[in-house]
């Protein structure tokens, strides 16, 4: 284990700036998730810090060594891909093993077999140890790349979205096993995702990377609570930020230059009142919430509420807002 | 009332065949359009087999087709499983099986690897090496007679350039020890590119991200191509095998037009041995028996060899 650091980290593919100065440093034992849409750049991180793509400029340090100019080999770091790359004519065995039996490490067949069993065990695939690993199902071909990749103690682990092709159930299950694994280990983990909850879920830190940009790196709760800017704030929360103009709601206290304000369910207070400034539209029941689709003016609003909540389409409610985000014209965060 | 559901089926689909095709179900059309091919699978495969089963048990011959036709058992098996000039041919075929798919399978997989590493003009190379594939055997085998001549020849030419040999000394065709091989290096001239593809498909259906996965796991280039490679493309590379085993097993034409099984009966594989049982001797019945055989004989090999490959597919 040890710190990872990238400073000014740029690659270019043809046309696309896939990266442009990406500076991160990852400590020792840290999980960090990088969280941004497809094509923000967050894939390409990855494999420059494995050495399957050579950067343009900028530095990889590894424990403190500059390896850009590496073989993958060299750099001692452990990739699970984003497919399941199982070597698909061995066993579960066999595949756990491979990364050991690599003749530079000269280990004892013995040690092969303690290591790959306790990880099999780790990863709950250690019933499955004589099968092919193409008679496995999707979740547990994953946990067998994930296995892979945890039976080296590499400087740093490198995840590219492993969850995102398994079904909902089993991404819940995981998330927290591999969360519960990376905090037994003290293992550093650089985790790459499009899912908010993944991100917030199980990083330490989390980076927003957008456009080949981070944008802003901190705890989940900073870059929930205190996003630097619009593009960020939209990021996260589940319904997405209400994005308003400054005179739509009471209750705002702007600083001068505020263009928007960005207001999530805990942003806004409803109070059912006849004379009021909004009007339900819409629910949605989900069972344990609703998602409120409210109407003020000409604009619209979707909020959470409690089920309990004794409300029907065409109430008319008052909207209040409670210490919102505000956003200058540049989508910089104000206050 | 068993009338009426199956009315009110019918008019509930309104889209069958049968409707618009009177008095025909969908099954007798189905049947209709397979008949042509399944006639003339019947007239000119199914039959001939039947009818040639049937002649390796008599003394039948073709020139003679008014004269009595016997049973004679299965002495015609007889002759044929206890004929050295058969088992000389056997051996001879086996031989030319044996280096022609050893020969194709090495160089076309070495093709193969090398043109999927995408270098420069890849697409270009890849085009020539096809091209005597697309040629007739029959030209090829003319062509090479040709190239393979003492006197003339570029071939012999171009072996004395290098060795020293004088080229009346490079009889290919008419040297006992060299006649097998030159009908080797003319079938591995102009098959192993069939084989080279077979393989690229194999390699180029590996993906990339197998391979980064093995560098990252610190594995060599030399560890990679073995328990990556070889065992990833070996399905393909089986195809290509059993495509070039059962063609070479039944080789005449090239080999024909080369060497006639010449010198002596060196090259005189099996089909030549056949052919001349058949129309030379006009030994129908011996013939047929022969041609049975073979068949059997391919047809187990062949057998065997896709199980084999099919439990390799499934692992």
């Amino acid at each position: 284990m040890a710190d990872v650091v990238l400073k000014n980290l740029s690659k270019r593919f043809g046309d696309t700036q896939a990266l442009a100065d990406l500076d991160l440093s990852i400590r020792d034992g840290e999980f960090v998730v990088l969280l941004g849409p497809t094509g923000a750049g967050k894939t390409t991180t990855l494999r420059l810090i494995a050495g399957l793509e050579r950067p343009d400029g900028g530095r990889i340090e590894i424990g403190g060594r500059n390896v850009a100019g590496e073989a993958p080999a060299d750099r001692d770091v452990a990739f699970v891909f984003q497919q399941y790359s199982l070597y698909p004519h061995m066993t579960v065995y066999d595949n756990l093993a491979f990364p050991l039996r690599a003749p530079v490490r000269k280990l004892a067949n013995d040690e092969v077999d303690r290591r790959v069993r306790e990880i099999a065990r780790m990863v709950r695939i250690d019933h499955k140890l004589e099968n092919r690993s193409t008679r496995l199902s999707g979740g547990e071909m994953q946990r067998v790349a994930i296995g892979r990749a945890l039976v080296r103690r590499p400087a740093i682990y490198l995840m590219d979205e492993p969850l995102s092709s398994l079904d909902a159930k089993l991404r819940a299950e995981l998330r927290l096993e591999l969360k519960r694994i990376q905090k037994e280990l003290g293992s550093t983990l650089l985790y790459v995702t499009h899912d908010q909850v993944e991100a917030m879920t199980m990083a330490d830190r989390i980076g927003i990377v957008a456009e080949g940009r981070l944008l802003q790196v901190g705890t989940p709760r900073e870059i929930y609570g205190d996003p630097a800017s619009l593009h960020v704030a939209a990021r996260l929360g589940q319904p997405h930020i209400n994005l308003l103009p400054t005179d739509l709601l009471p209750g705002a206290n702007p600083p001068p230059g505020t263009k928007t304000i960005g207001a999530r369910t805990e942003h806004l207070d409803i109070v059912l009142d006849q004379n009021a400034n909004a009007q339900i539209d819409w629910i949605e029941h989900l069972g344990d919430q609703n998602h409120l689709h409210i109407r003020v003016r000409d604009h619209k609003l979707v909020t959470l509420a409690d089920p309990y909540f004794a409300i029907r389409p065409g109430d008319r409610i008052s909207l209040t807002l409670r210490d919102p985000l505000y956003f200058d014209a540049s989508g910089q965060r104000l206050g | 009332m068993v009338e009426k559901a199956a009315d009110a089926t019918a008019r509930a689909t309104p889209t069958s065949v049968a409707h618009r095709v009177r008095g025909l179900s969908d099954r007798a059309i189905a049947w209709l359009f397979i008949a042509p091919t399944i006639t003339l699978l019947l007239a000119i495969n199914i039959f001939p087999l039947i009818w040639a089963i049937y002649l390796s048990f008599t003394n039948y011959r073709a020139n003679r087709p008014n004269a009595p036709v016997q049973n004679v058992g299965l002495s015609n098996y007889e002759r044929v499983l206890t004929d050295p000039d058969i088992w000389q041919a056997m051996q001879a075929t086996a031989h030319f099986v044996f280096w022609t798919i050893l020969l194709q399978t090495v160089i076309g997989f070495t093709l193969a690897y090398l043109i999927d590493r995408k270098f420069r003009g890849h697409a270009f190379w890849t085009t020539l090496i096809l091209i005597p594939m697309m040629l007739s055997p029959a030209v090829v085998g003319n062509f090479w007679r040709f190239l393979y001549e003492p006197q003339i020849g570029l071939f012999a030419y171009a072996v004395s350039l290098v060795t020293g040999i004088p080229t009346a000394d490079i009889q290919m065709l008419g040297n006992v020890s060299l006649a097998p091989w030159a009908i080797i290096i003319v079938d591995t001239w102009m098959w192993t590119p069939y084989v080279m593809l077979i393989c690229l498909a194999g390699l180029r259906s590996i993906p990339d991200y197998i391979y980064e996965a093995a560098e990252v796991d610190r594995a060599s280039a030399w560890r990679q191509f073995w328990s990556i490679t070889v065992p990833m493309a070996l399905p393909f590379i089986m195809l290509a095998v059993l495509f070039r085993g059962i063609e070479n097993f039944k080789m005449f034409d090239m080999v024909t037009l080369l060497t006639g099984g010449g010198p002596g009966s060196i090259t005189e594989v099996a089909s030549i041995t056949l052919k001349r049982a058949a129309f030379e001797s006009w030994a129908t019945g011996r013939a047929s028996a022969f041609a049975i055989v073979l068949f059997v004989a391919v047809f187990g090999l062949a057998n065997i060899y896709v199980k084999a490959l099919n439990k390799v597919k499934q692992r």
